[in-house]
């Protein structure tokens, strides 16, 4: 987060991971995923980029009749 | 599905994100060299739904018919997951089964395996200052705990 508590393109993809980790990155991203939804409230609807196809789509398309399992993740 | 996020440890052979076509760029290594089948949606260039659900570099979680949160974790051990989606699929059939079952919430701690010899190849694969960068972290985490 910037100083005016914005994010930014540059501080989300941190180039050093010594840097994230200096500045308290993981203590912040532990605390906001303790905050964030909790279980049986309804998570809100976004729509991504689906790497096969460059269609958008919804999430709300993916849990329409089934659970949704949602992994996280990066190549490295 | 999997949703692609931003680089954890990024180093000279992956850099960290500075455009969108780098970002796809490295979803496809995921998909290509890590052998990803399931469907992969990539987030945008602030994270904005990574940072929703919680910001965390390899979080899972199950969202039921209809949006409804059943299942958050702050890392992914998939054993955990298989047996979750069993017992939910087996308490949410309940309504026509003979045995009654009753809905709760559960908060726990849990263990994964983890595996070091693996974690560290893939530093040196991302590049040297991948390597260098975590072991800087440790020292940065060690004085953590004196303090």
């Amino acid at each position: 987060m910037d100083a005016d508590g914005a994010i930014t393109p540059e501080r989300y993809n941190y180039p050093h991971f010594d840097d994230y980790i200096a500045a308290g990155g993981e203590l912040a991203d532990e605390a906001r995923f303790r905050e964030s939804f909790r279980i049986g409230e309804r998570a809100p609807d976004f729509t991504l980029h689906r790497l096969n196809t460059g269609e958008q789509i919804s999430l709300s398309a993916l849990w329409t009749s089934k659970p949704l399992v949602m992994e996280f993740g990066s190549f490295t | 599905m999997f949703l692609y996020t931003n680089e954890a440890h990024p180093g000279e052979h992956v850099p960290h994100h500075d455009t969108w076509e780098r970002k796809l760029a490295n979803a496809r290594l995921l998909r290509d060299e890590v052998g990803i089948g399931r469907p992969i949606l990539v987030d945008d260039l602030t994270g904005t739904v990574h940072r929703a659900f919680g910001g965390m570099p390899n979080m899972t979680w199950v969202v039921d018919r209809g949006g409804l949160v059943v299942y958050k974790a702050n890392w992914t051990s998939a054993a955990n997951i298989e047996g979750f989606l069993e017992r939910y699929r087996t308490g949410r059939k309940s309504g026509s089964a003979r045995v009654a079952m009753s809905r709760y919430e559960t908060e726990q701690i849990e263990f994964r395996r983890s595996d070091p010899v693996q974690f560290q190849r893939a530093l040196e694969r991302n590049g040297p200052s991948a390597v260098t960068e975590f072991d800087n972290a440790h020292a940065i985490w060690a004085r953590r705990d004196e303090s």
